[in-house]
């Protein structure tokens, strides 16, 4: 499929794909990867959540930098994080980009006619670095933890089977959507010639949005059956990851509770 | 021998409102060695599927180790491998799908483990182990595949097309693999190429999707009219030696027919 909703189609498929590298980043040594998996989500779930409880830009730029020593010492190439934690903070931003004139506040400038205030601007900023360190947090664990000892991790700590369950699923159906999705764009590429205009790429994209469902849904319940005759109709119980607890996952999760239990102070005060 | 698989009457219709499979019976015995054949859309993958509880027939009950009618009851004891490795391989790495079975089933991790390894290097997934499946070459995929139904160690085997794609080295490692087999195993294919070498007794369906013909390998592999009237083809040994040796004594094999022209038998 050629044309702009063609490549941007491939752009979103090939970014999610990529996802799977994180694979290739868990497997090497690092802090993060040498944390028992329990350690490291309950550690990294709670800094994101010390992040969202913020509302102090200097704070938030701090859990900025200690989100990048983490990926630092786990050897997470810094690149790859920032273009996974990319895109949730700049849709956010769009979002609350209106704040930036809605807020009462000293003018700092004005853009048609429009009066953008200090106040405005540092929502947004505040708002979108939060967002985007939360995201780059979640995304550490990720990169850094095999899915399965995810799961496994999950279970251990008593979060309810469902819930864990559509984690499973959700995370596994997700991919393989995506791949179905590359093999059509595929399919449809061998058969295509010349560029595609604006419009012809809008037809081309209905007509594969058409097709893309029907074969998702196929399958979806194809692959539900290669889960079935392995036992997925049993609750998710992959091979537990743990270790035994170490210093350096005391140290993870004394930084976390400091983290949490400092946020909220700083922010509601004793 | 105790029968491991026993169907009844076993039909399945699609909702377009295609018959796949009508009133198939039959029985799998403990340590047989059974291919299922038929041409390209005869019903087989849905006979695959209903026999490995994987749908619902329309009608028609398949009983488990004279058990129990419930194949999610013996799952462990069931290794199902569907036609397509894609539909198979949905982990995010090769060890993570060939430990899924022996983890949902739960058996130990050190059992695992000791299978894993083994049968990583049989099948040449060594340098795999830790890559997503979907970056894997088709043949590639099908031998993670196979390892991920041979993991769990099940007491019935039910292939479908286990050899797509891979090429000849690894396609006899598979084939040993089968063969090595201490359960019951069901092999699904379109070609009575490798038959002869693995089973001892063919299950032919027909283009209508009911069973055209069951019985030992020679009886069903060298009545040629039969298998053109369903659309296959004879293994190629027998085909070679048509005209040249009777239907009973027709070397099935390769090994078997180099070493009757090495005895100058025909």
């Amino acid at each position: 499929m050629t044309g702009v909703v063609g490549r941007s189609v491939e752009s979103i498929t090939a970014a999610l794909r990529a996802v799977f590298t994180a694979e290739q980043v868990a497997a090497t040594d690092g802090f993060l990867q040498r944390r028992d998996p329990r350690v490291t989500l309950v550690a990294v779930a709670g800094l994101a959540l010390a992040v969202m409880i913020t509302r102090t830009l200097a704070v938030t730029v701090g859990f900025a930098g200690l989100t990048l020593a983490l990926a630092w010492l786990s050897a997470v190439p810094l690149r790859r994080l920032l273009a996974r934690a990319a895109v949730v903070p700049l849709v956010s931003a769009l979002i609350v980009l209106p704040q930036a004139v809605l807020l009462p506040g000293e003018v700092v400038a004005s853009v048609f006619g429009l009066a953008i205030t200090d106040a405005g601007v540092a929502y947004v900023v505040l708002f979108t670095l939060r967002v985007g360190v939360g995201v780059a947090l979640l995304s550490l664990i990720v990169l850094t933890t095999p899915f399965s000892a995810v799961v496994a991790a999950l279970r251990q700590l008593r979060v309810p089977v469902a819930l864990v369950w559509v984690i499973a699923i959700t995370y596994r159906y997700l991919f393989l959507f995506f791949d179905e999705l590359q093999r059509l764009i595929l399919a449809r590429n061998s058969r295509t010639k010349g560029e595609a205009t604006l419009r012809g790429g809008w037809r081309d994209g209905r007509r594969v949005a058409g097709t893309f469902l029907l074969r998702t849904l196929d399958r979806g319940e194809r692959v539900g059956r290669g889960m079935r005759a392995r036992g997925g109709a049993r609750p998710p119980s992959p091979y537990r990851r743990s270790r035994s607890v170490d210093a350096g996952d005391y140290a993870l999760l004394v930084v976390a509770a400091v983290a949490v239990v400092g946020s909220g102070v700083i922010r509601w005060g004793l | 021998m105790e029968p491991v698989i026993n169907a009844h009457g076993l039909t399945h219709e699609y909702p377009d409102g295609t018959t796949a499979i009508s009133e198939v019976s039959l029985t799998i015995s403990e340590g047989e060695r059974v291919a299922v054949v038929g041409a390209n859309g005869s019903g087989k993958t849905t006979l695959q599927l209903a026999l490995g509880g994987l749908i619902e027939p329309t009608a028609g009950s398949v009983d488990y180790f004279g058990e129990t009618t419930d194949a999610e009851a013996v799952r462990e004891r069931l290794g199902v491998l569907l036609q397509d490795p894609d539909d198979y391989l949905f982990n995010t790495t090769v060890r993570e799908d060939i430990e899924y079975g022996p983890a949902q089933l739960g058996q130990s991790r050190e059992t695992a483990a000791r299978r894993v390894e083994a049968l990583a290097d049989d099948l040449g997934l060594n340098g795999l182990l830790d890559r997503p499946p979907f970056r894997l070459s088709g043949g590639e995929k099908q031998r993670a595949a196979v390892a991920s139904v041979l993991a769990f160690d099940p007491d019935v085997l039910l292939l479908d097309e286990p050899f797509g794609a891979v090429d000849a080295t690894y396609r006899e490692r598979i084939q040993r693999r089968i063969v090595d087999h201490d359960g019951a195993v069901v092999l699904f294919t379109p070609s009575l190429d490798l038959v002869p070498a693995i089973a001892d007794r063919v299950i032919l369906v027909g283009q209508n999707g009911t069973i055209a013909a069951d019985g030992a390998v020679r009886e069903v592999v060298t009545d040629r009219s039969l298998l053109a009237e369903q659309g296959l083809r004879p293994p190629p040994t027998v085909r070679l030696f048509e005209g040249i040796a009777p239907d009973d004594e027709v070397p099935l094999t390769i090994a078997a027919a180099r070493q009757s022209l090495l005895n100058g038998e025909f």
